[in-house]
């Protein structure tokens, strides 16, 4: 209580003031805080929250199982958006509405997940290229380089092709998950080495160490906190990169032709999309507004984030 | 100038582990899908036993791996890049195909750069207007846009519905639009240019207001307001120049992303550029090919962003000196 009325005297604008006495301002706190006034951050939270939500529904929200061609069978292929069907059914017997559903699902899955493992393998060989001296540390900033300047996309194509032959089924989703993230590593690794860089000189842990503060301890209370946030801002925007690439491998036709995804359903609805233009819009505005909740997401989380922008 | 020649032979040798990375890494997973004269049997009835001498012997099937790699790039270096499936010299085919690429890539480039500076700055002046709003949720769109699926809707209203212009290729076959041969390539132009520029711009614009915005929270621009001079003079002559610094960097980036994402778009459209072939040749596992459309891109990112670096390195003599 004592310590309230202390922040009191000190805090710069009366808005803190009330905020400090609501509850203890943790470094998270401020940052939600910052964070919801960013009204488009807020939205684009609101549309992954929507998104998240229909991923985990998916099942029970989708009237048909997903890639059913059940539609045929009824007689109601190739029709246009109605009651029964919200989107549409392709020619071949596709309930758009239930693709678009399902296709959430994976998509997020890839596009999370890639994320995912790109961030272990950029922390880690970050970490190496940071606390490592000499040779070894050119090497690994070096190998972030060549990732970073390689044509990712040829490469995952390529990669995706080659495997489908070499393993015919069973890899899936999973595949270009794992391709995605294992090509993806570079920016996260020029971050936390470039935060090892800047925090380790920084005078107060310089000072600790002086007092004896561990290797680990130094890691943990300091060097950790301060990397969190801008990986955290990468992390989000690189969901939407993965989301979006995702999309573009199942267009191209080199995705996993047995789950749903927004790329596969536009690729099969090309052939008839002038009169049956349904299927490939809904997938796309789908991909769309997924994209820009994490783009707005991102931008918001570093404006909040970033000290060096707090008024 | 000494700093800066070091720069550059710094820069120049960094190429090397790209490129060598890049070749190895195709070259190797291109080469475990299978054993190359299987598949250029696939889909013939008989080969002579002479024939097939021949091509094991083209191959040097009977050598391992890292030794085919290296007669590989033996032969790179002297301009060979080895024969398709079909027996065309891959090489033969780069010219046309970079040129095509070329011809979508360059003028979206030099058009997302023209029209997305002045939106930028303009966006800045008015932070928080109405017309900044409408700005900046227009580039956010394109920010996340799937470029291939932009070119397909364009399709649909522009030429399946309205018939304005062709819906793909990069020149009319049966029916030559608009006359002559030249209006008939600007038409098969437009709409994969405008879905470009569209998607690029909005990195452009994204960038020049936040760094605009950024510019003019420093000192010497309240210093000069404070001096009198006019506000045309202090944007455009001394924020813009300081702001535009950064856009240098975004240039070779902007143009590499966009290389190697043309895979989609020129899919969308059946552009006959490098990304579209190298779809095709994947699709069919021309080997030979597929290296050969990798490295080609691999070099052309490499230029520009060498490019880039160069001039960023005269602008900014930070970079050269750190």
């Amino acid at each position: 209580m004592q310590r309230e009325t202390k922040t009191e005297s000190v805090a710069p604008s009366k808005r803190d003031v009330v905020d400090v006495r609501r509850r203890g301002a943790s470094q998270w706190a401020v940052a939600w805080r910052r964070f919801k006034r960013n009204k488009a951050g807020l939205a684009g939270f609101f549309i992954i929250l929507f998104y998240f939500f229909i991923a985990l529904t998916s099942p029970w929200l989708a009237p048909y199982p997903p890639r059913s061609f059940q539609a045929l069978y009824e007689g109601e292929a190739g029709q246009p958006p109605s009651w029964k069907h919200p989107f549409g059914t392709s020619r071949a017997g596709l309930d758009v509405y239930s693709e678009v559903l399902h296709g959430t699902r994976g998509d997020l899955y890839v596009g999370v997940g890639a994320t995912l493992v790109s961030i272990a393998i950029g922390m880690i060989i970050g970490a190496l290229a940071g606390y490592s001296r000499g040779t070894g540390s050119d090497i690994l900033l070096m190998l972030s380089q060549v990732f970073y300047t390689i044509p990712l996309l040829p490469l995952i194509l390529l990669f995706a092709r080659v495997f489908s032959v070499l393993v015919a089924k069973g890899f899936g989703l999973t595949l270009i998950l794992i391709l995605l993230g294992v090509f993806g590593w570079s920016t996260i690794s020029f971050i936390v080495r470039g935060e090892i860089l800047r925090v380790r000189e920084l005078d107060f842990v310089q000072a600790s160490r002086a007092l004896g503060a561990s290797r680990w301890q130094i890691i943990f209370r300091h060097i950790i906190p301060n990397i969190l946030t801008p990986v955290i801002v990468t992390a989000t925007l690189l969901i939407a990169g993965n989301i979006l690439t995702e999309v573009v491998i199942s267009f191209l036709g080199f995705g996993d032709v047995n789950t749903s995804t927004w790329g596969i359903t536009i690729e099969e609805g090309i052939t008839y999309m002038r009169t049956e233009w349904w299927t490939p819009v809904f997938p796309g505005l789908a991909t769309l507004f997924a994209v820009l909740g994490f783009n707005l997401v991102g931008d918001g989380l570093s404006d909040a984030l970033n000290p060096r922008l707090r008024d | 100038m000494a700093g800066m020649t070091t720069y550059i032979i710094r820069r120049l040798l960094f190429m090397i582990p790209v490129f060598l990375g890049v070749s190895i890494l195709t070259f190797v997973i291109s080469n475990a899908a299978g054993d190359p004269i299987a598949l250029i049997r696939q889909g013939l009835r008989s080969v002579p036993p002479e024939v097939l001498e021949a091509l094991r012997a083209y191959y040097h099937i009977d050598k391992p791996l890292y030794v085919r790699y290296l007669y590989w790039l033996w032969n790179i270096l002297h301009f060979d890049l080895g024969r398709s499936i079909s027996g065309t010299p891959v090489i033969d085919k780069m010219g046309a195909w970079v040129l095509t690429t070329l011809e979508l890539q360059i003028p979206a480039l030099i058009l997302a750069v023209i029209i997305g500076i002045p939106i930028g700055v303009y966006s800045a002046q008015h932070q928080y207007s109405k017309s900044d709003v409408l700005i900046t949720s227009f580039a956010l769109f394109g920010y996340s846009m799937p470029t291939f699926w932009l070119g397909l809707m364009m399709i649909i209203v522009f030429s399946l519905h309205l018939g304005w212009l062709p819906h793909g290729g990069a020149a009319g076959i049966i029916r030559i639009w608009w006359g002559s041969e030249f209006a008939d390539r600007i038409a098969h132009l437009i709409m994969p240019l405008l879905v470009l520029t569209y998607v690029q711009l909005a990195t452009f614009v994204r960038l020049m207001r936040g760094n605009m915005l950024q510019v003019l929270r420093e000192d010497y621009v309240l210093a000069s307001r404070a001096c009198g001079l006019k506000e045309r003079t202090v944007i455009y002559k001394h924020a813009l120049r300081n702001a535009i610094t950064p856009i240098v960097t975004i240039l070779g980036l902007s143009f590499g992303s966009s290389l190697a994402g043309a895979p989609a778009l020129e899919t969308a459209f059946n552009w006959p550029g490098l990304g579209y072939q190298f779809v095709v040749a994947t699709f069919s596992l021309d080997i030979p090919m597929i290296v050969g459309i990798t490295v080609v891109i691999t070099i052309m990112l490499m230029v520009a962003s060498l490019l880039t670096d160069l001039i960023y390195a005269m602008l900014d003599p930070r970079v050269r000196l750190g």
